[in-house]
């Protein structure tokens, strides 16, 4: 497949490049209604996924309208594989999640994966037998002649997510990917996620869930009243860089006072000493797991635990 | 009834009609273009305008001919398809069998003219039906697909907008296609059953003919009464017998034993549903002075349509038929014709007119009448009288030379003239129609009015040979084919006018679209100033002022701002009656409700001309759909 904007050897290949890109919503008698996106200059690389967060209203989803030609800038330009966004023909490379699942619901889930395949012009036989492989990867393979109007809203959710990958795309864009999902989907979710990109797949996302984009995102942009606010890398964004955190494990009181002690004379100032918590998503998990592995009533904590 | 066939032959209609057809494409191309290039100046300037006008004129013929993928586009006809089973359009063939159920209590089959009633309701109802069904269907799929956002899902893919109408527009189209076979077989059958019936003969019934010179032993009689009519029967002294023609239709009848004891089995109905191939003639008249004219007489009818002729006098109703040889009609000329009767003196009104029917040689102006015929025009059914011509024409009551006379800027010039006169010409007794009165296989075949006083009248269709009985299946399945074509351009229309509008609105233009095409003649005619009453200001002043439409107005400033107001707005519909197909020359149902079978010819013409009318309609939609944001 060719590649996008050429690169310098050893520069990350650009996917996604937006100049001076503003929306702006008019009337019917063309007076501004509201000016969705300011002036967005964003460059994402192959590979990568790119979080793009920000409160209602702030311009997310407008930009990924705009970098899927479904709505036209008002000024500035988007870049897709280097072409305008209005260019029908990068939607080859393309695979998109939209916020929610725009599916026909007279279609099965089998159907739907079919004829989206066709919109791609695959030979039937590859249509088929890449509609099993994502139905499975899914986990929709038993309810595959089922219409989507039967399907639960996590449901409708993975088949979304199916028929975005359906052609094998090079960028993916996820809108509120995780929306809609139960604790084990959104793990799944996110997992795949991170696979797509460990294929060298470039993954733009956004949502409102910050852990799910703390989770996987590799670099992220914060949009606030249609401007760019920030733009980095997660880690170097979130690093805390006046503090530092050690996690050991083993070791008994007396160790404890003596790092206290370290501290202390070093003139640091301890914040917190103590157990650390899981996450609920990891705990949720955990509990499913071992459920799933030794079924029967399982408590954990309760009346007793909790003194009452 | 008789049915024009006003289109020309096709050799002559095509490259007219395709030279107005690039006209007024071009024009509408160019109109567009310059719109566009407006709405795109005001936003970013003159130039840019041009060029992303021009880029979009680029990547449309990209778009439909370099990158169309048919695969796509079935793949979105499939999804048309389901979403129409879906939306479960099979409770429009329900709708139609509930309306076949109760047709019953208003088709009486005891009418003049039952078949053309039940052939009449069925195509009618079968039109109505799938106009309407194109019409939702072609206006609400895709704004609704709009409203759902499932189209974010389609053109996120590398579906491109020509793909996106043809799909839907060739998904209807199958759907259509499915429910109007259904309606069509449906349609037939119903028909043919309810025509059916048969008739009782009772031997009390059948009486000896009184005297009947070399017929003895015929017995004639009525057949019992069904359907609201009987039919007279002969039978002669072998038991052969014969049922006359009533409402349109006669019986086979058969004699079952011998003797006293004989008894009458008629058969089912025959002739109810033909599909006659008519040859026409060019119509001239001939007034009471001998002169060639281009119209007959205005008897004071309002409608125009049949010219007439006087009775007693050398006027004539002359059709001049060409292309005739012994091979296509080796017996003779099987004539059918429809007249008009004017009469001066009324009489016994129960008294029929009595006319002549001649054959005439145009080079030699040999001019023979085979037969004196009785036109009755208050008959309770005024049927087409059959006339035959034979091949053979032995002892005909008249034998002449006659010239024809037309008046010319140089005189009166006689064809033949004198000096080209045969008169031995007449004093044969017996004439073979091909070598004594066709020239190269022109034919004239001339109609007179024997009566003073009377007057005959007629129209080009009036008199025809009729060459052939087609098949009446294949003649029913045109004109189900004119219903979908008639569909199709709905269904072009309704989907291109969703690109912009919003579903109710769509429809709205889509059924303006639809009056507007029934009524195209007729706005034509206004636009041409072909209307009484001037154009549309000056007949909404008198129609204000109740001011008679066949006077002048009175002169003034008023009176020439109104004739300017009509020059504009006859312009203006002129200009969109351009662009609106003549849905109404569509209908074929007449053709086959009343037994005429519809020309392949016309098929052929009628087909171009949807695809003249759907083409541009689909790429105007293109451009539509391309120009909106999806998401807004």
């Amino acid at each position: 497949m060719s590649s996008g904007k050429s690169t310098a050897p050893g520069t990350p290949e650009v996917i996604v490049e937006t100049r001076n890109l503003t929306k702006i919503y008019r009337d019917f008698w063309g007076r501004q209604k509201v000016r969705a996106l300011k002036a967005l200059d964003l460059t994402i690389y192959r590979g990568e996924v790119f979080g793009l967060l920000g409160p209602n209203g702030s311009g997310k989803t407008t930009t990924m309208k705009l970098l899927l030609g479904l709505l036209f800038p008002t000024e500035g330009q988007a870049l897709v594989f280097g072409r305008d966004a209005t260019d029908v023909s990068k939607n080859e490379r393309i695979g998109y999640l939209p916020e929610e699942t725009y599916l026909y619901r007279f279609l099965t889930g089998e159907e739907t994966l079919e004829f989206f395949g066709r919109l791609f012009n695959m030979p039937a036989a590859v249509r088929r037998q890449r509609t099993a492989e994502l139905l499975e990867l899914v986990g929709l393979t038993a309810a595959r002649k089922r219409q989507v109007r039967e399907y639960s809203k996590g449901m409708a959710r993975r088949l979304g997510l199916a028929q975005a990958l359906i052609n094998d795309p090079e960028l993916i864009l996820l809108d509120e990917p995780t929306t809609g999902l139960d604790p084990i989907g959104t793990r799944a979710m996110k997992d795949l996620i991170l696979r797509l990109r460990d294929q060298g797949k470039t993954i733009i996302m956004c949502s409102h869930l910050l852990a799910d984009v703390q989770d996987v995102c590799d670099r992220i942009g914060i949009l606030y009243d249609g401007e760019l606010k920030e733009l980095g890398r997660v880690d170097a964004l979130l690093k805390v860089r006046d503090m530092t955190e050690i996690r050991f494990s083993g070791g008994d009181g007396a160790l404890v006072d003596e790092v206290k002690q370290v501290i202390e004379r070093h003139n640091g100032r301890i914040h917190f000493i103590g157990n650390p918590t899981t996450t609920l998503e990891e705990l949720f998990l955990q509990i499913i797991r071992e459920s799933e592995a030794h079924p029967g009533r399982r408590v954990r904590g309760g009346i007793s635990g909790d003194g009452h | 009834m008789v049915i024009e066939n006003l289109l020309p032959p096709f050799p002559q209609w095509f490259l007219p009609a395709l030279g107005i057809w690039i006209g007024v494409l071009a024009l509408v191309a160019l109109v567009g273009f310059f719109l566009g290039w407006l709405v795109v100046a005001l936003e970013r300037g003159p130039r840019e305008a041009l060029v992303r006008n021009w880029q979009a004129v680029v990547q449309a013929l990209d778009d439909f001919v370099r990158r169309l993928s048919l695969k796509r586009a079935h793949g979105l006809a499939y999804l048309a398809v389901k979403e129409s089973i879906r939306r479960r359009v099979i409770a429009v063939f329900v709708v139609f069998l509930v309306l076949l159920m109760f047709a019953g209590w208003h088709i009486d089959p005891a009418s003049r003219e039952p078949a053309v009633l039940y052939l009449n309701f069925v195509l009618s109802s079968t039109t109505y039906l799938m106009l309407l069904l194109a019409l939702f269907i072609g206006s609400f799929s895709l704004p609704t697909d709009i409203r759902n956002r499932t189209i974010h899902t389609v053109v996120t893919k590398p579906v491109r907008a020509s793909e996106i109408i043809l799909g839907r527009l060739s998904g209807f189209a199958w759907v259509t296609t499915f429910i109007l076979v259904g309606m069509g077989v449906v349609s037939y059958f119903f028909v043919i059953f309810g025509l059916n019936h048969r008739h009782a003969l009772p031997a009390a019934n059948l009486q000896p003919v009184a005297e009947a010179p070399g017929e003895t032993g015929t017995l004639t009689g009525l057949t019992a009464p069904a359907f609201g009519h009987r039919h007279r029967v002969y039978v002669d002294a072998d038991g052969r017998g014969r049922v006359e023609v009533a409402r349109g239709h006669y019986h086979s009848i058969r004699m079952i034993g011998s003797g006293p004891e004989a008894r009458y089995e008629i058969g089912p109905p025959e002739g109810f549903l033909l599909a006659r191939v008519p040859v026409y003639g060019r119509l001239e008249f001939r007034d009471r002075d001998g002169l060639d004219t281009d119209k007959g007489l205005n008897v004071g009818d309002e409608w125009t349509y049949r010219g007439y002729i006087q009775g007693a006098s050398p006027a004539a109703l002359i059709w001049t038929f060409s292309g005739l040889t012994p091979q296509r009609f080796p017996t003779g000329l099987p004539l059918e014709l429809t007249l008009g009767v004017f009469r001066t003196h009324k009489g016994n009104i129960e008294k029929p007119v009595l006319g002549s029917i001649a054959v005439r040689n145009p080079r030699t102006g040999l001019y023979v009448e085979t037969e004196i015929f009785e036109s009755k025009e208050f008959a309770e059914v005024p049927e087409i009288k059959r006339l035959f011509v034979p091949r053979t024409i032995i002892n005909p009551p008249s034998v002449q030379i006659i010239q024809r006379k037309k008046n010319t800027v140089e005189g009166i010039v006689l064809s033949p003239p004198n000096e080209d006169v045969r008169m031995e010409l007449t004093q044969k007794r017996e004439f073979d129609l091909y070598e004594d009165l066709c020239d190269n296989g022109r034919v004239e075949v001339w109609i007179r009015c024997i009566e003073p006083g009377q007057y005959f009248g007629a129209a080009q269709p009036d008199l025809y040979i009729r060459a052939r009985d087609a098949s009446f299946i294949v003649n029913m399945f045109k004109a189900c084919y004119g219903i979908w074509l008639v569909t199709l351009i709905v269904l072009a229309y309704g989907i291109t006018a969703s690109t912009f509008l919003s579903a109710p609105v769509a429809m709205v233009a889509t059924i303006g679209v639809l009056v507007g095409g029934l009524f195209r003649d007729f706005v034509i005619k206004l636009a041409l100033g072909q209307t009484y009453g001037g154009g549309p200001f000056e007949s909404l002043y008198r129609l204000v002022t109740q001011e008679n439409v066949m006077s002048e107005l009175e002169p003034g400033l008023g009176t020439l701002l109104l004739k300017m107001a009509d020059v504009i707005a006859r312009g203006f519909l002129f200009a969109v009656a351009s662009i609106l197909p003549p849905l109404g020359q569509f209908g074929w149902s007449d053709w086959v409700a009343h037994g005429f079978d519809i020309p392949w010819e016309h098929v052929l013409i009628r087909t171009l001309q949807t695809l003249a009318f759907v083409g541009p309609v689909i790429v105007a939609g293109y451009f539509f759909l391309r120009a909106r944001e999806i998401a807004e």
